[in-house]
């Protein structure tokens, strides 16, 4: 305690112990609750042993390693993994970015209308429309196929992709690209020098919250992809199943990774501003 | 004449940009939608018009637990998740103290964690062989908590706990981002005039955030009442959430009746949607005064 604290007067002291009690506590809750599930992963990855009753591992090393990565269709789902996701992530930059902008900028009868088309895809529940989609693929040859799947994580993703967007480009100043217009840029050259740049954290954003989305995807993919295209998702069904609990670890841990470097590499652009920014329909 | 022309051009840009997104959104959401609402309505052989599928919804009995324990759970999860998440945004916005600063580095990253990867770390944790259980072990023999079972899976219970592991930091970023813009001048003038920390709450903070509250339990509210994946890991058989009994009408290939539950989980989203579109427009109003 500094020297300035203890000299003021009992109660205050006592109610600023207090407080700071009252802080720790809240922290020392929210690690156990939700730091505490994910750490505990990391030495049951590393175990050889990890036994009934024992709290930690009795023996470590990378015996479970060895065996996630010796199971025939990890490697070729981590790698599926990766390649739907940058190619959903892409394509649903390539289409929903436009449309975005459109909705931003332009004031047009049905606009709302479309935005609600949009969130409509979230009211519904996701595993009715993977059934109904299914069906549909069943009658137009989609079923286990790259685009089927394809299209499965764009529909979790485009939501997000035109709304975060959308808040990114309304909060650019319509007169800076006026000011760039009346400069003589076109609207292209105005589009990339002057309202790109400005929205481009907002994009991002929306891009990493794809790509994570689709890593993560595993219902639909289950259902449309299987037994063709396997995914690190659709393998920890099985993993959490019917896999010893420290291969789990291991497979959670691999899966974890990716997610929690772009977090690191985005952290100073998230932040609920822009999201609930993107949430508003006005 | 010239006019006309670049509103002309104007509207071929809008439809230009708009049509891809559009065309992928009715394939694989409009169109999947409409083609469920009707198949809801089909009898199985003959695909008549029939109301068959959800009579028997709401008739019969094990359906009934189905939507029930769905409604309350998610209603429980919602409500303990916003009051949760506000009570701690509004620490975070409002304390100075050190917890508040690591707290604010660290909740955003469970929503960076897939659900199944959650759903298995909470569950090395809390099941019955879990950490919690096994530190139970280390007691004395004979005393109250040795060998304690959670008991928090396959239930209700295990359910609306991953579910406020995944909820509460996304309503509490949102939620933030709503106390962050107001600003501490006017807290601190308020509390100046010896408003009451109650009073300045009610007042000044909840009128000037509810809005934001509302786009948090909304889409709280809409993922847990469609949930498919915690509550097939760890929820009971029955009664099961209805994202589950969905899936189980699929497989065993009754089409119509899991057409009619997409619309039932559909229904009750779009009433949780409605508040949310009405809050954005009376927002909106409110702005134009």
């Amino acid at each position: 305690m500094s020297m300035r604290q203890a000299m003021k007067p009992a109660h205050i002291a006592r109610s600023l112990g207090k407080k700071r009690a009252g802080g720790v506590l809240i922290l020392l809750v929210f690690m156990l609750f939700f730091y505490g599930p994910l750490l505990y992963m990391l030495p049951l990855a590393f175990a050889n042993k990890y036994e009934y009753p024992a709290i930690a591992p009795t023996q470590y090393g990378f015996q479970w390693w060895k065996y996630v990565l010796d199971q025939p269709n990890v490697v070729e789902a981590i790698v599926n993994s990766f390649l739907f996701a940058f190619a959903s992530t892409i394509l649903a930059l390539i289409i929903c970015i436009p449309a975005a902008y459109v909705l931003a900028r332009f004031k047009f009868k049905g606009r709302k209308f479309i935005m609600l088309l949009f969130l409509i895809g979230n009211a519904f529940p996701k595993i009715g429309m993977y059934t109904s989609i299914g069906i549909i693929y069943y009658r137009i040859g989609l079923m286990g196929t790259f685009l089927g799947v394809l299209l499965i994580h764009m529909l979790g993703t485009m939501m997000q992709m035109i709304w975060l967007p959308a808040g990114a480009f309304r909060s650019v100043p319509r007169h800076q690209e006026e000011a760039a217009r009346d400069a003589g840029a076109g609207p292209i050259r105005t589009f990339f020098h002057v309202t790109l740049p400005i929205a481009w954290p907002g994009i991002a954003v929306a891009a990493m919250y794809a790509f994570i989305g689709s890593l993560g995807e595993s219902v639909g993919t289950l259902m449309v992809g299987l037994p063709k295209y396997r995914t690190m998702m659709t393998e920890m069904y099985g993993v959490i199943l019917d896999f010893p609990a420290t291969a789990g670890a291991v497979f959670a841990l691999i899966i974890v990774i990716p997610n929690i470097v772009l977090l690191m590499l985005m952290r100073n652009y998230i932040g609920g501003g822009a999201l609930a920014k993107g949430f508003k329909m006005s | 004449m010239v006019n006309q022309k670049s509103r002309w051009k104007t509207t071929l840009v809008i439809v230009g940009m708009l049509a891809p997104a559009l065309i992928v959104a009715l394939g694989i959401v409009i169109y999947p939608i409409i083609n469920t609402v009707i198949k809801s309505f089909q009898d199985e052989a003959t695909g008549a018009f029939t109301l068959a599928n959800y009579t028997y919804l709401f008739t019969n009995k094990l359906s009934r637990a189905h939507i029930w324990y769905t409604i309350w759970v998610t209603f429980l999860t919602m409500i303990l998740a916003i009051v949760i998440s506000y009570l701690l945004a509004l620490y975070l916005r409002f304390s100075e103290s050190k917890a508040a600063k690591v707290i604010s580095s660290l909740y955003l990253l469970p929503r960076f964690i897939p659900v199944l990867v959650a759903v298995y770390a909470l569950k090395m944790i809390i099941g019955d062989s879990g950490l919690i259980n096994r530190l139970s072990l280390l007691l004395p023999e004979g005393s109250p908590l040795y060998d304690f079972k959670p008991g928090l899976l396959y239930n209700a219970k295990g359910i609306i706990i991953a579910n406020l592991w995944f909820n509460i930091p996304f309503a509490t970023m949102i939620i933030s981002a709503a106390l962050s813009g107001i600003s501490s001048s006017i807290v601190e003038s308020a509390r100046d005039v010896g408003a009451g920390k109650l009073r300045i709450f009610f007042k000044m903070i909840l009128p000037l955030s509810i809005s934001d509250v509302m786009i948090a339990a909304t889409f709280v509210f809409m993922s847990n009442v469609s949930s498919f994946t915690t509550p097939y890991l760890i929820g009971a058989n029955h009664p099961m959430m209805l994202g589950v009994y969905l899936r189980k009408q699929f497989s065993s290939r009754n089409y119509e009746l899991a057409a009619a539950v997409s619309v039932l989980i559909f229904l009750f989203s779009s009433i949780s949607a409605i508040v949310y579109i009405y809050t954005n427009l009376k927002e909106k109003e409110w702005e134009k005064d």
